[in-house]
C-alpha cells in the first residue's frame, strides 16, 4: 500500500518539465516534495490526480494504477484558494463533500465541527470572499480532508499563513497522520519539510536529485555539522582548523561543517583549548543545507515570490 | 461516485447560486412585466384609439343627402369589428364621428378652432350631380381625405340612383358586397387561411417567442461561459476536477444554468397566455365588446407553444455546451467576449435573417432562406417564423428539430473535449489553430 511514482516524462511545448521523476510514499507517513519554484513539483501532483496526462512514467496505490481508484481516496489542495468566492462557507464545504459520493447532512455536520475546531465556527454562514486569507485557507483544507481520502496532497499548503495559523495547520496534519492517512505535501520552506516529513523527495528542473526519509537524505553528504561556543568570542582558533568549514557566525554560536574523514572531536579538543566550552553539538546537516549543496541556493526573489504565492 | 450525481451536484450548486438572488427576482419580475405589458399593448392602442376619435362635419343641400353621407361615411370609414362581421358595433367607439350642420362658413370656422377635423361641403351643381369639397386643416395627402374620396364616390352613387328613381330596396342588392376569398397559391395546401386579426396574431407570436429564444442563447449561454471562467480564474477549477470528470462539470454547469432558465421563462410564458385569456374580457371591459386584439389568443396554438419549447431548449443546449468550450479556454473575465464572439455572431445572424424573413422583408419562401432554416445553429431562430407563416411543412420542422438533436450531440462532444483540456490551461488565450491542434490530440 504504497504511493509509487516511476519515471514520469511530461513535455510542454519546448519545456521539458519532468523528465524521470521516481519517488516512493509509504502508506502513513508524511511526504515532503521539495524544489524550487518551476522544478515540476505541481505538475507532478497534477499527473498523479489525473488532472494531466504524462507523457510517459506510471503512478500506483497500492499496487493498482492510481486512476483506479475511486476519486474519493484523493485530496487535493492546490497552491492557490480554490474555492468558490461568492459562495457561504458551509454551503461550499457541502457542495465539494457531495461531489465525493458524502451525503449532504454528514458533510454539514463534519464540516461544522471543522470549522469549531479552526475556530471559524462563526464563519460558516459567511460568504468565501469576506474571510481573511489564512481563514480561506482552513477552509480550503477542511474541503480536501472532509471526504476523508486516503492520500492527501498538497501544494506549498503553509504559504502566505501567519505563524499561528502555520502551527493549527501542522496539529491538523499530523492529526490526518495519526488517523493512518498518507500525507505528500510541496514546500519550498526545509525547515517546515524537516520538522514535519518522514521521507522527502528532492527534484530540480524535472529531475529527481534525491529522495528517501528525511534523516537518509541529510546524511547523504557524507559529512557532519558541528555547533559550538566558547566564553572566547575570537573564533579565528575555529578557521585555522583543517576540514573544516564555517557555515555560520553567529554572536551566539558558530557552525561548522566538518569534512568527511574528519573527527568532531577535533573541534571540541581545539575549543576545549581555546577557553570555556558553552555549548558543543554534533548533528547531521540540515535539509536546507543538503539542498543546497546538491541543487544550489534558493535565489532571493525566488522566496519571495513563493511567499506571495506566485509561480508553479 | 456516479456520474449523474456528480452532474445533479454541480447543477444543483449552478442553479442554488442565481435563483434567490436578489438580480434574479429583479430580472424575472420584469421580464414578466414586459410581457404582460406586451400582451396588453394592444388593448392600450384600441383604448388610446378610441378617446380620438375623428369628428366631421357634413353639410348637404337637402336632409336625404345629409342622411345618407351620415350613414356613408359612419358604415365605410368605421371599420367592423374582427370576427363578427355584419354584427352591430354595439358600444365599440366609432373611429369617427359625423355631424351635420347648416352653415358652411361657420363649420369652416369650427375646423381652424378645432372643433371638427373637417367638414365635407356637399352641393348640387347646375346638371343636379353633387359635388363635395373636404375643408381641412392638413394636406390632402392624409388617410382620411382618401377614405372620405370613397365615401363620397357612394354618396354620389346612391344620389344618382335616386335620381333614376331605382327603389330603395334594389339599391341595397345592388350595394351588396360581391363574394371575395383569398386562398393559397399552392394548390396542395389544404390548411385555411386564417383571417387577418388571427394571422396577424400567430405571426407576431412567432416574432416575440423568436426574440425570447434569442434572448435565452445569448443570456444564459454568457452565463454559463462566465461560470467556467469564474472557476478557472478562481482556480476551484482544479478543486472540482478532483472529483468530478470535465464532461460532468460541463453537463452540470449546462443543465444547471438552463434549469435557471427554464424556470424564468416558465414564469414568463405562463404569465404571457394568462394575460392573452384574460385579454379578451379585460378589453371588452375597457373598450366595449369586441376589442381590437382578439387575433394573438387565436394564434396561440398549443402547437406554436410546444414548438417555442422544443427550439428554446435544443437551442440553448447547443450554444450553452460551445459558451461552455469556449469559456474554458481563458482564464480572465475580460477575455470572455472576445472568445464567445463567433456563437454571438453567428446567433445573431440567424436570429436577423428569421425575423427579417416573418416581417417580409426577406423572401419566406426562397431557397437559401428554406435552406438556412435547417441549419443548426439558425434553426431555432427561423423555424417559428417560418411556421407561424405557414410557409414550413410538418415534415420541414421535424427534419430540422432532428438536425439539431444530432447537432447537439456533436457539440457536447466538441465540447468535452475542448473543455478537459482548455480548463487546466492558463495565460495566452489560444488561437483556433491551438484549439483544433487539442481537440485532435486530447489531453
Amino acid at each position: 500500500m504504497a504511493l509509487i511514482i516511476e519515471d514520469l516524462h511530461k513535455r510542454f511545448g519546448t519545456v521539458q518539465a519532468l523528465d524521470g521523476v521516481s519517488f516512493a510514499v509509504e502508506p502513513g507517513e508524511v511526504f515532503g516534495f521539495l524544489g524550487a519554484n518551476g522544478a515540476g513539483k505541481t505538475t507532478t501532483m497534477r499527473i498523479v490526480l489525473g488532472l494531466m496526462k504524462p507523457d510517459g512514467g506510471s503512478i500506483t496505490w497500492g499496487g493498482r494504477p492510481a486512476h483506479q481508484w475511486p476519486r474519493r481516496t484523493w485530496g487535493y489542495m492546490p497552491e492557490e484558494r480554490g474555492l468558490y468566492g461568492k459562495m457561504l462557507v458551509i454551503d461550499q464545504l457541502v457542495h465539494f463533500a457531495s461531489l465525493y459520493g458524502i451525503a449532504r447532512a454528514r458533510a454539514r455536520a463534519e464540516a461544522l465541527e471543522w470549522l469549531a475546531r479552526f475556530r471559524i465556527a462563526d464563519k460558516a454562514k459567511s460568504r468565501l470572499e469576506t474571510l481573511s486569507k489564512g481563514n480561506q485557507q482552513k477552509v480550503q483544507y477542511i474541503a480536501t480532508i472532509l471526504h476523508g481520502p486516503d492520500v492527501l496532497l498538497m501544494d506549498e499548503p503553509f504559504v502566505g499563513l501567519d505563524p499561528v495559523n502555520v502551527a493549527m495547520l501542522k496539529a491538523a496534519f499530523l492529526e490526518m497522520r495519526d488517523r493512518g492517512r498518507t500525507l505528500v505535501f510541496s514546500t519550498h520552506q526545509l525547515d517546515q519539510a524537516e520538522e514535519l516529513c518522514d521521507s522527502v523527495a528532492v527534484i530540480d528542473h524535472g529531475r529527481m536529485v534525491t529522495s528517501g526519509t528525511t534523516l537518509d537524505v541529510r546524511r547523504s553528504t557524507g559529512h557532519q555539522v558541528v555547533r559550538v561556543a566558547t566564553a572566547n568570542e575570537d573564533r579565528h582558533w575555529l578557521e585555522r582548523l583543517p576540514g573544516v568549514t564555517i557555515t555560520r557566525d553567529g554572536v551566539d554560536y558558530a557552525e561548522v561543517r566538518v569534512a568527511d574523514g574528519v573527527s568532531p572531536q577535533r573541534v571540541l579538543e581545539a575549543a576545549i583549548a581555546n577557553g570555556p566550552v558553552l555549548r558543543f553539538e554534533v548533528a547531521d546537516p540540515s535539509l536546507e543545507e543538503v539542498f543546497v549543496e546538491r541543487v544550489g541556493a534558493l535565489q532571493d526573489d525566488e522566496r519571495t515570490l513563493a511567499a506571495a504565492g506566485v509561480g508553479s | 461516485m456516479s456520474r449523474t450525481a456528480n452532474i445533479v451536484a454541480i447543477a444543483r450548486r449552478e442553479f442554488m447560486i442565481r435563483v434567490g438572488t436578489r438580480s434574479f427576482l429583479l430580472g424575472t419580475a420584469l421580464l414578466v412585466v414586459g410581457v404582460v405589458a406586451m400582451a396588453f399593448l394592444p388593448v392600450l392602442i384600441g383604448k388610446i384609439d378610441s378617446v380620438d376619435a375623428t369628428k366631421l362635419a357634413v353639410s348637404a343641400p337637402e336632409p336625404s343627402v345629409a342622411a345618407r353621407a351620415t350613414t356613408t361615411i359612419s358604415t365605410l370609414l368605421n371599420p367592423e369589428p374582427s370576427g363578427q362581421s355584419g354584427a352591430p358595433t354595439g358600444s365599440a367607439q366609432p373611429d369617427f364621428e359625423v355631424a351635420v350642420v347648416s352653415d358652411l362658413t361657420a363649420a369652416r370656422a369650427d375646423v381652424l378652432r378645432g372643433a371638427y377635423s373637417g367638414v365635407l361641403g356637399i352641393t348640387r351643381g347646375q346638371d343636379g350631380s353633387l359635388q363635395f369639397t373636404y375643408y381641412s386643416n392638413d394636406s390632402a395627402s392624409g388617410r382620411t381625405p382618401s377614405l372620405l374620396r370613397q365615401a363620397a364616390n357612394a354618396i354620389a352613387v346612391g344620389d344618382r340612383l335616386d335620381r333614376l328613381a331605382i327603389p330603395a330596396g334594389q339599391q341595397a342588392t345592388l350595394f351588396a358586397p360581391a363574394a371575395f376569398v383569398v386562398n393559397w397559391a399552392d394548390p396542395a395546401r389544404t390548411d385555411p387561411v386564417l383571417s387577418g386579426a388571427s394571422a396577424a396574431g400567430q405571426d407576431m407570436l412567432a416574432f416575440g417567442m423568436t426574440i425570447l429564444i434569442f434572448m435565452i442563447v445569448i443570456m444564459y449561454g454568457n452565463w454559463v461561459a462566465m461560470s467556467v471562467v469564474e472557476e478557472k480564474s478562481s482556480r476551484v477549477m482544479e478543486v472540482v476536477l478532483n472529483a468530478a470528470t470535465p464532461f460532468q462539470l460541463l453537463a452540470g454547469k449546462v443543465l444547471g444554468v438552463g434549469f435557471v432558465a427554464f424556470i424564468q421563462y416558465a414564469a414568463v410564458v405562463v404569465a404571457g397566455i394568462a394575460a392573452l385569456v384574460a385579454q379578451p374580457a379585460i378589453s371588452s371591459a375597457v373598450l366595449g365588446s369586441g376589442g381590437p386584439a382578439a387575433g394573438l389568443t387565436q394564434g396561440l396554438t398549443p402547437a406554436l407553444l410546444l414548438l417555442f419549447g422544443a427550439f428554446g431548449l435544443l437551442g440553448f443546449l447547443l450554444y450553452a455546451s460551445l459558451y461552455a468550450a469556449a469559456g474554458s479556454l481563458v482564464s480572465r473575465q475580460e477575455d470572455v467576449n472576445a472568445v464567445v464572439m463567433p456563437m454571438t455572431l453567428i446567433s445573431t445572424a440567424g436570429y436577423l435573417i428569421g425575423v427579417y424573413a416573418s416581417m417580409g422583408l426577406l423572401d419566406a419562401r426562397s431557397t437559401w432562406v428554406t435552406a438556412l432554416s435547417f441549419i443548426p445553429f439558425l434553426s431555432p431562430f427561423m423555424m417559428l417564423g417560418r411556421v407561424s407563416t405557414g410557409v414550413a411543412e410538418p415534415w420541414e420542422v421535424a427534419l430540422s428539430l432532428l438536425l439539431l438533436a444530432a447537432a447537439i450531440g456533436v457539440a457536447i462532444w466538441v465540447a468535452a473535449r475542448i473543455y478537459a483540456v482548455g480548463v487546466l490551461l492558463y495565460g495566452q488565450r489560444p488561437g483556433a489553430r491551438a484549439v483544433w491542434r487539442l481537440l485532435r490530440e486530447g489531453m
